[in-house]
């Protein structure tokens, strides 16, 4: 055959056609496809067999149930966390905190895999053995208690009424210190204001069984509680599309909350409390309040301790006054109270600030009075009184026995109510008065990133010779320390939970090991148990438990069986405990004047000198007034004005508050208008406020106050209440370990300026006043 | 129109209602969902360009000025379209390579990246923005890939990747229906963004059985679908009572009302 252009065309022709009808090209293309995608690098998860554990996540109050894979080769890891169905609270649901757990239990740079101690000549961690680590400890901690020194050991723990916290406070008090401080909360004011008024400290709001909620400046929906658990209730008011139940919201940004209330009464930053105290003075004036208890109530009508709060109210909280102090209008303010007067269940609510700040004692003491008026305690729908669940305590009461003063002046003259902090103990610590720390023991938790001033905290970490930190994390405290102990998450440890914020039934969560993701880590119990050991004498009688496992079953011997309960992973009470409150107070009666405030401030000074007590520890109202539930401006507004803004935070469940590390899926799920292009941090602010600033959307600023500076770009949001700048919280991680969370903007606690609460005492950091100017 | 009459032949049309008078943006199923069908974090995901989210939760507005600002939330999923004049789904009739298709069982869109040659015509097609693609690789370092779900494979760079309704948790439900000798009842069939929506915002199931309550929640005149007068017909109803929400659903004209205007 001739090749010639006849042939060459009929070939071509052929040849496509031919391709055309093989299966030859779809083929190619389908295997070249499957090659290109063929890569050793993209993991291949091994599956196995599926298997379900329960636990209860400590950090949100969710209880969870974690998926369980058994594989061949590889072994046993851990999936999934989801929410379990079963629990009476959660119900099953998760938040991101849940769900994303397991990014922080798995990522190997970020966590203490072995003991480590500081190599002083290189500045570095090197691994060490357990045998090692604790022997340095210890005897780093005989060698001060040999020298007399034990006071200036100080311990940072985390929640007081766990069973870490209760280890590390019989670890402490046996050794001989007096210096241990644990994270402020909402809980220690509201248990305060319980406390001052009714005498019982364990309150607690019945949200599912309320239908007329009003919740005065606390985050409701965005990290209120168990955050799992607050979505139940809300979810029961809005059931199949049907609205059963009414949200009124008080604050000054229009929050998550605001926006999903069906009323928000948008008021002047820091004003919340004053709105109560103008709702109570509306139920009063249009005879709406509940006759038999508060009407009966101590302090209410004028007596011999002076004006009563049926006299405060009129005289200072009267719907105009209240609408000068607070913004919001006179018929609003009547509009709701008669509302609120009106429904058989309702409810009003204090709690945390955005920032995760302790709430003011004041505010809630307001709170709890609209509440007593309202004659709704103990009652469906009300505010009822959590019945103990019979946890047995870890031995005898062991409480430091020496002379010397606490480091942060709790149960002094200055300070007599309250509870521990981080920050007051820095403080303290850093003045060198009465003495210095020589040995800090960080337990649990992240204070030099996520204490309130962050900074002070991180000072105190820096100016102390020898830093122990017992962590799961290669956190910002744990870079500082000498020796880091390894303990486990929640995941792989014994450890327990207790009755988050605000709920109306007690409950107790556990959480067990289900995974050994590394061998060497223990949990926290196990550490402090093995310090206790190595010490010997009293530090080992007053923790003569083998193991946090042995110290849990002594602790639940109540609750039944610690293998079963283990199994279930929480003990929760059925049902709100209803009925009326049995007040113990010193009249036996509800209290508006505050007997045991009262006796309080005497026994320190003596009746005469009562009004300097209350003056140092910044109430500014005189007479019997002080001890009632009343209105102070927040010491940060005086101060803002002249060109400066308001500073408050923003929280959400896509950032974490408090000591928990953000995870990279949550660091994933920030919008534009929290974390912009390049990882910078975005603050929002009213337009109006912004062009009076000449600043526009997207400009960076420099956002400063007196406890530190931070740089943001601006976004212009119209639901920021006008003068007011406002940050997210729980970013700007500076620990160079996790590479998804390093410098992800910046952290609102390194900003926020703590002042102390009037009355309580505690820090308080919800309000600042800065500097904003363009960077 | 009633509701099954909306769709095609076929056993099952899954679908969704999402109540955005319930959902506080909290974020819950977006990491829920990337936990179940492993979806990566690279290091920096503020370039939303490349963040692939296959349930993103959008923030949204009223416009008002201080104190009357409302914000809402809408997660969006895959809608899973189905075309209102037969079969004709966005993204599957543009694709080349048959990587995604539409099944006239269950009215799922699925994708297989394995089959996908990475052109990205469907990513364009898409009015809902649901489809992404794989820039880079995913990074799964220091024992990050130990959580990861085996059965959802994890994907490739070049390809597009978005929601399929946790189609492997439907082949789960069949074959232990299989083997129990019933049938894949409603709640064996969940997507795990509906499992950990905290409050109960969405409701997931067959819009064509009269029985599951997402068929009798999505009659409600309340609710509404995203762009509907595009004609995709997807299978992802929002509810709220709100006007200012509903009218963000779509691009209304300044004197129409919406539920009023009839989509196409």
């Amino acid at each position: 055959m001739n090749w010639d252009r006849r042939a060459f065309v009929k070939f071509a022709v052929g040849a496509v056609v031919g391709l055309h009808a093989s299966p030859l090209v779809p083929k190619l293309m389908d295997d070249s496809a499957i090659w290109t995608q063929n890569w050793n690098w993209v993991p291949n998860p091994e599956d196995g067999a599926l298997a379900f554990a329960n636990t209860v996540n400590p950090a949100t109050g969710t209880g969870v149930k974690v998926c369980v894979i058994a594989g061949r080769l590889k072994g046993e890891r851990l999936i999934r966390v989801e929410g379990n169905p079963e629990h009476p609270t959660s119900k099953g649901g998760v938040v991101p905190a849940d769900a994303s757990a397991l990014q922080n239990l798995y990522y190997d740079d970020f966590r203490v895999k072995t003991p480590l101690i500081l190599d002083q000549r290189t500045g570095m961690h090197v691994e060490a053995s357990w045998e090692q680590a604790l022997d340095l400890v210890a005897g780093k901690l005989a060698e001060l208690h040999k020298a007399g020194q034990a006071h200036t050991v100080a311990a940072l723990g985390t929640e007081a009424k766990t069973l870490d916290g209760e280890l590390l406070s019989r670890f402490m008090a046996a050794y001989g210190s007096p210096n241990t401080s644990f994270n402020v909360s909402a809980a220690d004011t509201l248990a305060m204001a319980g406390w001052a008024m009714t005498g019982d400290e364990n309150l607690g709001f019945d949200l599912l069984g309320a239908n007329y909620v009003i919740s005065f400046g606390t985050p409701l929906l965005e990290g209120f509680g168990s955050p799992v658990a607050v979505r139940k209730a809300f979810a029961a008011w809005r059931k199949d599309f049907k609205r059963t139940g009414t949200l009124v919201q008080v604050e000054p940004r229009a929050s998550v909350t605001a926006s999903q209330a069906d009323q928000w009464l948008a008021c002047k930053p820091g004003t919340e409390g004053a709105v109560a105290l103008g709702l109570c003075q509306v139920l009063i004036q249009e005879g709406l309040y509940d006759r038999s208890i508060a009407g009966a109530a101590l302090g209410f009508e004028d007596g011999d301790k002076g004006m009563g709060f049926k006299t405060l109210l009129a005289k200072n909280y009267s719907p105009g006054q209240v609408a000068q102090i607070s913004g919001v209008p006179v018929e609003t303010l009547i509009t709701v109270a008669k509302a609120f007067a009106k429904e058989p269940k309702a409810v009003a609510v204090c709690g945390p600030g955005n920032g995760g700040e302790p709430g003011r004692l004041l505010d809630f003491m307001a709170v709890l009075a609209l509440n007593a008026l309202k004659g709704n305690l103990g009652k469906p729908g009300g505010l009822v009184a959590r019945q103990p669940l019979g946890l047995k305590p870890l031995g005898e009461a062991t409480a430091y026995r020496g002379d010397k003063p606490r480091l942060d002046g709790l149960g002094t003259a200055k300070r007599p109510l309250g509870a521990s902090d981080h920050l007051s103990l820095a403080k303290g610590a850093l003045a060198g008065a009465p003495y210095k720390v020589n040995l800090a023991l960080v337990a649990g938790g992240n204070p030099a990133y996520a204490s309130p001033q962050a900074g002070v905290v991180r000072d105190f970490l820096k100016s102390v010779p020898f830093v122990v930190a017992i962590t799961p994390y290669l956190d910002e405290s744990s870079s500082m320390a000498q020796v880091v102990l390894p303990c486990g998450t929640f995941l792989e440890s014994w450890g327990d939970s207790l009755t988050p914020y605000g709920g109306a039934v007690s409950e107790y969560g556990l959480h067990k090991p289900l995974i050994k993701a590394y061998d060497m880590v223990k949990s926290q119990g196990d550490v402090i148990l093995a310090l206790a050991a190595k010490l010997g004498g009293a530090v080992a009688q007053a923790l003569p438990f083998a193991g946090a496992e042995a110290a849990l079953k002594a602790r639940t011997a109540g609750l039944g069986e610690l293998a079963k309960l283990a199994k279930k992973s929480y003990v929760v009470q059925e049902k709100p405990a209803y009925g009326n409150l049995s007040f113990k107070t010193p009249s036996g009666k509800l209290e508006f004047f505050s007997m045991n405030l009262h006796n309080l401030a005497v026994k320190l000074t003596g009746e005469g000198g009562m009004g300097k007590v209350l003056k140092a520890m910044g109430v500014t109202a005189e007479g019997s007034a002080a001890l009632m539930p009343h209105y102070e401006p927040p010491a940060a507004l005086a101060r803002a004005g002249h060109g400066r803004l308001v500073l408050a935070a923003v929280s959400s469940l896509r950032t974490p508050r408090g000591d928990q590390p953000i995870t990279p899926y949550m660091i994933k799920v920030l919008d534009g208008d929290t974390l912009a292009n390049n990882d910078q941090l975005v603050v929002e602010m009213n337009p109006q406020t912004a062009h009076d600033l000449h600043l526009y959307e997207g400009d960076l600023v420099k956002v400063t106050s007196t406890a530190g500076s931070t740089e943001a770009r601006v976004h212009l949001f119209a639901g920021a209440a006008p003068g007011m700048v406002f940050m997210p919280v729980g970013l700007g991680h500076y620990a160079s370990q996790n590479a998804y969370t390093y410098r992800r903007g910046g952290n609102y606690n390194q900003v926020a300026e703590a002042t102390a609460d009037p009355l309580s005492g505690l820090p308080t950091w919800g309000l600042t006043p800065v500097a904003v100017s363009k960077a | 129109m009633s509701l099954a009459n909306r769709y095609s032949a076929g056993e099952h049309r899954f679908g969704m209602v999402i109540d955005i008078d319930k959902c506080t943006g909290c974020g819950g199923c977006t990491v829920a969902c990337m936990s179940e069908n492993n979806v990566g974090v690279l290091y920096d995901e503020t370039d939303k360009i490349r963040s692939i989210t296959w349930m993103r939760v959008y923030q949204v507005d009223n416009g008002k000025p201080f104190p009357e600002t409302q914000v809402a939330f809408f997660p969006r999923p895959c809608l899973h379209c189905e075309g209102s004049h037969g079969h004709h789904t966005p993204c599957v009739s543009v694709c080349p390579a048959t990587a995604t298709d539409y099944d006239p069982q269950t009215g799922i869109v699925s994708q297989i990246p394995t089959r996908c040659i990475g052109c990205r015509y469907c990513v364009g097609a898409c009015p809902y923005h649901a489809r992404y693609f794989n820039w880079f690789d995913t990074p799964w370092p220091a024992g990050l890939e130990r959580p990861l779900n085996p059965a959802v494979a994890p994907r490739m760079r070049g390809v597009v990747e978005k929601c399929t309704f946790c189609y492997h948790r439907y082949q789960r439900a069949k074959n232990k229906a299989f083997l129990g000798g019933g049938k894949v009842e409603e709640m064996d069939y969940q997507t795990a963004c509906t499992e950990a929506c905290p409050s109960g915002a969405i409701t997931f199931g067959d819009l064509k059985n009269p029985n599951h309550k997402v068929a009798q929640l999505a009659q409600s005149p309340e609710c509404f679908r995203l762009l509907e007068r595009l004609g995709t017909n997807n299978k992802v109803y929002y509810r709220t009572t709100r006007e200012w929400v509903r009218r963000l659903a779509d691009n209304y004209l300044k004197d129409e009302k919406p539920g009023q205007v009839a989509a196409s």
